[in-house]
């Protein structure tokens, strides 16, 4: 890639013809390369670079210099936006189009849409600071709140579920900041082209371009954070060229300072959108380090004068940002100030800084008698722990978990092993002696105080990690009794603190860290991130471990109390840590927290899908209306196309170089070069990264390299336009845009959630991978008018998920004959909707779950089956993990079993006729729906599956033979089961009333 | 880079390359003055070392010692250490013809079984725990262990003459021979029976061969050329062959080749027309593809042809594939069924029965879902006729004869025979996985629900439309018509209700490869009676088939790659990749408790450690060449810099990618798997201390033709100082050897106190360390 720096070749624009020498030689004066430009040398690209290309072709062919256009004239500002008065009044009218486009009823879907689950409820927690743990930094989800706020958003409403309507909600406000953003994504793309050369017509087109690219636009009206990191990756962009011109132009000007520290500032703000910010890092990375290289094969450039260039860049594109970073996070803690469900996933000294989470001065000295709590220290897992609770495996006897909250049963007594005293008992020997403190290689029992039973471990395997190395522990004893040689541990003190000396020779509480290894096995007490099953309420599994690794086993005290500490003794508290050390744990909890997102969702796409728009997400379905993210396809495939066409075309000038050919000695070949190289670049460093994430992607991912590509095939267009009268440019990018437009207008109603036909939908769905449902439809425009009228009678939630369900099965039934036979043939299927209660009907809310609908709250089990393999606790981490268990990290390595692999939407198409017998499916799934609320997130996955096939059904006879044959034999083999499933059904049905009156009361009564 | 002192800018010169890509030619050389040597004023201990008899001393005497000191006590431990269990036995399997199953190719394997065979191995010993006894059992493993021992010895002179062919000092390629002579690492695996040995050793020599081919490149199309393009490309195919790891060394040879012919392809460098580039290209795509690719498919060749006989690899191939086994047991009582056979099945993974019995699913899970209610179907381990099932036809059939037998993609039901209700399954969770459909029964004569039982049987392998359904070999998935789910079934179990039997389950995916179910038993035929010798006639099962080599070896080699990617295990001594270079963690091979011995891998810590930092001393120097010349300085003479750039870079190219696949991989990744790049990593090192020692190479080192431009020739001179630094050091690298030697050589014992002393870092895990008494 060649950038700017290899401009030096330019050569004239060759003057017309006939030309006097004289006007020749003014031409040349424009000429960056001559060497007697009065531009100093080093610059030698002067300020006409910013002319528009017509301008200064018109300027060449006439023979005037720019001259003129220096002197006097136009007036081009420094920094590349050349932008006359003319083109502001178009950019004005492109403002007022993209705005209409953006925020077109923007307060329709009036419930909670995908996403806005998790970021809705972000914005609340801050109004509520309460203290939560997300994989994304905080910018745009402060920005959010302060719409929210400043509209009057009390934080309240949970953003529980993906369709729950939204009450005392400002939601237009917070959706207005994502869509306002959108709307200045497309002004940010114009200037960006016109500072970058391009002509009028081409930053025309690509604004259009952006303006109506539907996934752009149903992404940014709603409250999400894609919007605002596009719109930031945009002004990076925009910045940043306006640097370069600045750069070519005269650097460590007042104004190249200011283009640079706000491409700083913006570089920042992406950054602290979400994390995938560091691949317009990188991008601007990669240019700066081009740029420095070309500077430092100019010879004319002294070291010195190259240091400066490279400070003055360092400053401003490493240390602005890292500090803006910062300093949003300092806000984010300065608002979160009180304890709530993301604790868990952080350190004890961190917790000890939420309001809540506090804890006493406790005493500092450990000795012989202490009462005290251990913690251990690697995992959140909490306190050392036992209850009267026996495992029922190995030993059987009392077990010891990790339990991480404050109860009494996390109290132990320290007690003597070696001292056999007058009583034998060590319990009661100790109060004769004088205060011992506990130092490294003291032999101990610990007597769990609620149940009098001591810390021991033998050769039993312990119930999870069933490994040779590992033994049980478990609480054993009994009143009285003393203990035998098993409960016996010996002190290792790891590491006292630096500032407490004392704590290197003897436990001292907080300050230090010790092992305690078993004193006859030899194994060290130890804990991990493994769960006990729920006969251990989920507990952290304890064992003794003979190969412990060294983290998993420290432990230290957290509180201790003993009575013959006088009361005035030395007390300690946890040390406040820092905003750097708050910041530093902060992003390691993000990290691993958004590492371990490698379940699969049901909309969940890989990256080798998104050039090719193979697939979108499904967003929200409500009242038959649908929310799809899906791209424009013109503009989608134009801009892969672009990609395509550029990498074809620069590796056949590569291999032409090769040869000798000398293209790169053409100035138009070098412009555009540059231009699309950099376009490239940011596409690449957008998009290739994400082939090695292994989380789960989507296709929203795609959307800023989205943004580059559709840049580069503006960038394409100039290129293959140049040589064209403005006029007929401008006529064909004028037919481009309406071609956009109307490709906007067909798949409008999936970015709007509009009024839709079945008909209209079918004849949209111009991939067969695009699996929005049809079926979620009217076949009729007319029919909305009687379901709008019912909407306000909504009952309860749960009766409206099983409703939306049957609704969305009885159109799956009824498409799927009508695309077999014929549409009266689906009579059944049809009564029972329409022997529904009419006011349940229209409360369907959103069955297919987004990522939001997946993860909601711990008790919500059945989301997790939304993945294949279904287990529950694995889903609630997936998207969220923030939940509130303390060790909600835990599952995601305990839960990898990866087994879990959904089908491909191939395998899918290879089961057309299976849609069939869809019908009887549904009615049976019917009931576990209306069984429990939380249910219904498992029937996410058939609906989803129906109408894949029944757009496969639909286009079936394009497939391959022996598909379309099976598909006969489905045909054939559909009625019976139809027919069939109608005595059935009303059974299923009536279980099904009869759980769904009795669930919400009482489980056991349902049972019975 | 400062011994030079003498940096002299050149006059600005616009055109001065700018491409960071050598080309092989020498520049107006400004540090003519510097370089131009005559062979005899070099000092007398280089001149002695580069004559033959010097180099035949210093060579002979380093693979004396390389012998030495991986022969000595090769016989100690007498027991089965780590990996032989695996490497043993399937040498054991080449020589009794028993067919197994590995994720390696076949290549070191094959020659572990001849030299097991040469020494009189019988292959009854099959390795099957570490710490048996090799004597008790009269394993002649001594000669079994020479074989690689001889590898890796060889190794040493191989390391050496590729720094001497790559125009080095005889002492640098001494120093860099030595860092793999005295390496703790390669001598313990190399005294065992592990594939790695062969593989470094392979790959050795095919870098070897790839630096004779270079120096050759003005010869193009001579004999010597051809040869050594093709040594290459053999030596390739036995790295290959010997570990899949070796793919990374043809994946190496790839990228030199690469750069090779993008250097050709340039117009400015010699002028060539396309027309030569594309003899060169087709000659390499030959000479380094066509003809490696062969020789690795010779050795597959062989494997199959050694192994005749069925073995414990059966199960993992197709039928047809085991068809062409002899003796294999699934097939010599393989029948065809017919229907209303009534018959078991049982999985393939978890090998229970399908199970179904008159209790049925309760009400409601703990969960709250609901269930159908419907007759329990469980995965159950044990022989019971409540596993016996009728296969029923939904097609008309022949009275008698071959029209009822069952086929492939037949649609069928399954009668349950003691309950006499149908298998069925329907969109209703199951009970433990609520996204897979329940299964449960159907009366028979309930008509309602029909269309809910029918299942396709559908043979696995891609058989064909009219391939007869068989019991034990026709392993199958039952896909459930109307949904299109699989029959599936997990290792959970469900609770008491169900008896703690397993959960079958509809699973959606069909694609899912463990829903492979075979047929167990023809229990009875449609008359309830034994079945009659119904194909014995007609099938002479006895001698095995033939079946085409390449869809044997395709199929394997799939299965390869499958199972390569499933060692996803943790193991206690898996290590990071980030680890390897620095030594932080070995791997135990084996411990006595008695002696208080044991064998822990671990390399020779100065040795790697000097490795480590030559690389980076390494890319220092480059980057720092890249820099001076983007300023126009010009620091290191132009023949130092040629082999700095064209010949170390294609070393530091072999270390990159041996190693750094490695962080892409999900598998269980172990120190060893360093080696290759260890060894390339020497090879760097000692170019890097002969960058440091002196300013002179042996140049030009390639052989040159009438029309090769001449060149001032040079050469190396590292005089008394090299000797005396690669002296010294070799010292100091054989006491460290020496010192690590009882962890290598699993003998003698140590007491805690010698283990502690041993553990030069904390992150080695050894055995037996002395409790440390704690005083900090």
């Amino acid at each position: 890639m060649s950038f700017s720096g290899n401009v030096r070749a330019r050569r004239p624009a060759s003057p017309p013809a006939g030309l006097s020498h004289s006007s020749g030689h003014s031409t040349n004066t424009s000429v960056p390369s001559s060497s007697t430009d009065k531009q100093s040398q080093r610059f030698p690209h002067p300020r006409e670079e910013h002319l528009d290309a017509d301008a200064r072709r018109a300027a060449a062919s006439k023979g005037f210099g720019p001259a003129s256009a220096r002197h006097g004239g136009k007036h081009f500002p420094t920094g590349g936006i050349s932008v006359s008065s003319g083109e502001l009044k178009l950019l004005f009218a492109i403002v007022v189009v993209a705005c209409a486009v953006r925020m077109f009823r923007l307060s329709k879907p009036n419930s909670v849409v995908f996403d806005e689950v998790h970021f809705g409820k972000f914005a609340g927690k801050y109004i509520k600071t309460q203290y939560y743990v997300d994989v994304h930094p905080p910018l745009a989800k402060l920005l959010i709140t302060l719409a929210g706020w400043l509209f009057g958003y009390d934080g309240n409403f949970d953003f529980k579920d993906i369709g729950k309507l939204y009450e005392n909600v400002p939601y237009v406000a917070m959706r207005m900041l994502p869509a306002g953003l959108g709307v200045a994504t497309v002004p940010l793309a114009y200037l960006t082209l016109r500072a970058l050369d391009c002509r009028a017509s081409t930053a025309l087109m690509g604004s259009l371009f952006l303006t109506f690219e539907n996934g752009l636009i149903t992404q940014s009206r709603h409250i999400l954070l894609d919007s605002p990191l596009v719109f930031f990756t945009a002004l990076t962009i925009f910045l940043w060229t306006g640097f370069c011109n600045e750069d070519k132009h005269k650097p460590f000007t007042t104004s190249w300072w200011a283009w640079l520290s706000l491409s700083g500032l913006s570089l920042g703000a992406v950054l602290s959108c979400k994390w995938v910010g560091l691949f317009t890092y990188a991008t601007i990375g990669f240019h700066t380090v081009f740029q420095l290289w070309n500077l430092l094969g100019d010879l004319r450039i002294t070291p010195r004068l190259w240091m400066r260039h490279f400070i003055a860049r360092a400053i401003c594109l490493i240390l602005i940002p890292i500090w803006f970073y910062m300093a949003i996070f300092s806000i984010h803690f300065a608002i979160l100030q009180n304890s709530g469900d993301g604790d868990g996933f952080m350190s004890s000294e961190f917790q000890h800084t939420l309001k809540g989470r506090g804890m006493a001065d406790t005493f500092a000295d450990v000795a012989i008698g202490s009462k005290v709590t251990i913690r251990h220290l690697n995992t959140q897992g909490g306190y050392l722990h036992s209850h009267a609770h026996n495992y029922p495996t190995g030993s059987k006897q009392q077990q010891i978990t990790l339990y991480p909250h404050r109860d009494h049963n996390n109290e132990f007594l320290l007690l003597n092993a070696t001292q056999t005293g007058a009583s034998g008992d060590p319990a009661v020997d100790w109060l004769a002696e004088d205060i011992s403190y506990v130092t490294s290689g003291a032999r101990i029992k610990l007597r769990h105080i609620a149940t009098e039973k001591h810390v021991h471990s033998h050769d039993h395997r312990p119930p999870v990690s069933d490994v040779d190395f590992q033994n049980e522990v478990s609480a054993y004893g009994l009143k009285g009794f003393i203990g035998d040689a098993n409960d016996d541990w010996i002190v290792e003190i790891y590491e006292g603190d630096k500032r407490d000396k004392e704590s290197h020779k003897r436990v001292r509480t907080l300050r230090t860290h010790f092992r305690l290894r078993h004193a006859l096995q030899g194994c060290y007490l130890f804990s991990h991130k493994v769960k006990l099953p729920e006969w251990g309420y989920e507990q952290q599994e304890v064992t003794c471990n003979k190969n412990a690794v060294m983290a998993n086993s420290l432990w230290f005290v957290e509180t201790a109390t003993n009575e013959k500490l006088p009361a005035d003794a030395p007390k300690v508290n946890y040390r406040r840590p820092g905003f750097l050390s708050k910041f530093w744990e902060l992003q390691k909890v993000m990290w691993t927290t958004n590492a371990g997102l490698t379940d699969r969702h049901t909309y969940d796409s890989r990256p080798d899908s998104w050039p090719l728009l193979r697939r979108g997400i499904n967003f929200w379905v409500k009242d038959h209306h649908q929310i799809y993210l899906i791209g424009n396809p013109l503009v989608w495939y134009l801009s892969t196309l672009a990609v395509a066409a550029y990498i074809a075309v620069r590796g056949f000038l590569i291999l032409r170089a090769k040869r000798g050919y000398r293209d790169f000695d053409n100035t138009k070949v070098v412009k555009y070069d540059s231009l699309c190289g950099f376009f490239f670049m940011g596409w690449s460093l957008h998009y290739f990264p994400f082939y090695l994430m292994q989380r789960q992607l989507f296709l929203h991912h795609y959307f800023p390299a989205l943004y580059f590509a559709v840049l580069l095939s503006c960038g394409v267009f100039d290129l293959l336009t140049s040589s064209l009268r403005p006029r007929i440019r401008l006529q064909i990018a004028v037919v481009i845009i309406l071609l956009a437009i109307w490709n906007f207008w067909i798949l409008s109603p999936l970015a709007y959630g509009g009024d839709w036909t079945r008909g209209k939908c079918e004849k949209a769905k111009w991939l067969k991978t695009w699996d929005f449902g049809c079926n979620e439809f009217h076949t009729d425009i007319a029919q909305y008018n009687i379901a709008i009228a019912s909407t306000p009678q909504k009952s309860s939630v749960p009766a409206s998920f099983a409703t939306a369900v049957d609704g969305n099965a009885n159109h799956a039934a009824k498409e799927s004959t009508s695309a077999i036979s014929n549409e009266n043939k689906a009579e059944p299927g049809k009564d029972a909707f329409e022997g529904r209660p009419a006011d349940e009907v229209p409360v369907s809310s959103g069955a297919p779950g987004g990522p939001g609908g997946v993860v909601k709250q711990e008790e919500e089990k059945v989301v997790s089956t939304v993945t294949k393999e279904g287990e529950k606790e694995k889903e609630e981490e997936e998207k969220k993990g923030p939940v509130s268990a303390p060790a909600a990290e835990d599952k995601v390595e305990e839960l990898k079993t990866g087994e879990s692999r959904k089908e491909d939407v191939k395998s899918v198409e290879a089961e057309a006729p299976k849609e069939a017998v869809k019908e009887a499916e549904v009615k049976t799934g019917e009931v576990k729906e209306a069984a429990k609320e939380d249910e219904k997130k498992e029937e996410v996955p058939v609906v989803k599956e129906d109408e894949k096939k029944d757009s496969e059904s639909a286009t079936s006879s394009s497939s391959s033979a022996s598909s379309s044959s099976t598909s006969t034999e489905a045909a054939e083999t559909e009625a019976a089961p139809k027919k069939a499933a109608g005595p059935l059904d009303q059974v299923e049905m009536e279980a099904a009333k009869v759980a769904e009156e009795l669930y919400p009361e009482a489980v056991a009564g349902a049972a019975a | 880079m400062s011994s030079k002192g003498k940096l002299r800018q050149r006059n600005p010169q616009p055109e001065a390359s700018t491409s960071n890509y050598e080309y092989d030619q020498v520049q107006e050389d400004e540090h003519h003055a510097d370089i131009y040597t005559s062979p005899k004023s070099r000092s007398g201990i280089e001149k002695f070392f580069e004559g033959s008899q010097g180099s035949i001393i210093v060579v002979s005497a380093l693979t004396a010692l390389a012998f030495a000191l991986r022969f000595y006590k090769i016989s100690h431990p007498d027991q089965v250490v780590f990996d032989e269990v695996h490497f043993g036995k399937f040498a054991a399997y080449y020589i009794t013809h028993q067919y197994y199953f590995d994720v390696h190719p076949p290549l070191a394997k094959m020659l572990f079984g001849l030299a097991g065979w040469f020494v009189g191995f019988d292959g009854s010993f099959l390795f099957e725990n570490i710490g048996d006894s090799y004597i008790t059992n009269n394993v002649p493993y001594v000669g079994m262990r020479a074989l690689p021992a001889v590898l890796g010895s060889l190794t040493v002179p191989v390391v050496y003459a590729i720094m001497k062919e790559s125009g080095f000092s005889t002492v640098i390629a001494a120093f860099s021979a030595s860092l793999i002579l005295f390496d703790n690492a390669h001598v313990a695996q190399s005294r065992l029976i592990l594939l790695d040995a062969a593989l470094i050793f392979f790959m050795s020599l095919t870098i070897y061969s790839y630096v004779k081919f270079r120096k050759y490149r003005y010869m193009e199309f001579t004999l010597e050329w051809w040869t050594w393009l093709l040594m290459t490309g053999f030596w390739m195919a036995c790295t290959w062959a010997s570990k899949v790891n070796g793919i990374l060394t043809v994946f190496c040879v790839g990228v030199a080749v690469l750069f090779d012919l993008w250097d050709i392809l340039d117009v400015r460098k010699e002028g060539h027309t396309m027309d030569y580039f594309y003899s060169h290209f087709l000659a390499r795509a030959g000479g380094l593809i066509l003809w490696p690719f062969i020789v690795y498919l010779s050795f597959f060749w062989i494997h199959f042809r050694v192994l005749t006989q069925s073995g414990p690899g059966d199960t993992f191939m197709s039928p047809a594939f085991q068809e062409t086994l002899a003796g294999n047991e699934l097939l010599m009582s393989s029948h065809d069924i017919y229907y209303y056979d009534i018959l078991t099945f049982r999985h393939k993974d978890t090998k229970v029965f399908l199970h179904s019995h008159p209790d049925r699913y309760p009400l409601q899970y703990e969960d709250g879902r609901v269930s159908s209610q419907g007759q329990q179907v469980t995965g159950y381990g044990h022989n019971d006729t409540n596993n016996h099932w009728r296969i029923i036809p939904t097609k008309s059939l022949p009275e008698t004869g071959r029209g009822r037998i069952v086929r492939n993609n037949d649609v069928v039901q399954l009668l349950h025979m003691p309950t006499n209700t149908l298998l069925l399954t329907h969109d209703v969770a199951s009970p433990l996985m609520p996204t897979n459909q329940e299964f449960t029964t159907w009366a028979r004569d309930d008509y309602t629900r029909h269309n809910d039982t029918l299942f396709k049987i559908q043979l696995a392998w891609d058989a064909p439309e009219n391939e007869p359904f068989k019991s034990k070999s026709g392993y199958f998935k039952l896909i459930h018509v109307p949904t299109k789910v699989a029959l599936w079934t997990h290792p959970k179990t469900l609770p008491d209700w169900a008896f703690k039997q397993q959960e079958i389950n509809g699973n959606k995916n069909p694609s899912e490869r463990s829903a492979i179910w075979y047929v167990e038993d023809i229990i009875a035929d449609q008359y309830n009676d034994e079945p009659a010798d119904r194909d014995e006639d007609q099938r002479p099962v006895k001698v095995p088939k033939s079946m085409n080599f390449f869809k044997k070896y395709i199929e394997l080699q799939l299965l390869m790659f499958q199972h390569n990617a499933g060692l996803t295990a943790s193991h206690p001594y898996a290590s990071g990749p980030l680890n390897w270079p620095f030594m932080i963690s070995g791997i135990s091979f084996w411990t006595d408790n008695d002696t208080q011995k044991q064998i822990y891998l671990v390399g020779n810590i100065i040795g790697w450690w000097t490795c480590v930092v030559g690389l980076s001393v390494f890319v220092g120097i480059i980057a720092a060449d890249l820099l001076a010349r983007r300023r126009a300085m010009d620091p290191i003479p132009d023949s130092v810099r040629n082999r700095l750039w064209n010949n170390t870079g294609f070393f530091l190219i072999v270390w990159g990618v041996h190693y750094a696949p490695f962080f892409l991989m999900n598998r269980q990744l172990f120190i060893h798997h360093y080696l290759p790049s260890h060894l390339a990593s020497a090879l760097i090192a000692g170019s890097v201390l002969n960058f440091i020692l002196s300013d002179t190479i042996n140049y030009p080192i390639s052989y040159a033709t009438s029309k090769t431009r001449l060149r001032p020739s040079q050469y190396a001179d590292t005089g008394f100082k090299g000797l005396a630094t690669v002296l010294g050091y070799g010292l100091v690298l054989f006491m460290m050897f020496i010192y690590i030697a009882p962890l290598t050589y699993g003998t003698p014992g140590l007491t805690g106190e010698q283990v502690n002393s041993k553990r030069l870092l904390s992150t080695w895990t050894l055995h037996f360390a002395a409790k440390k008494t704690h005083d900090s």
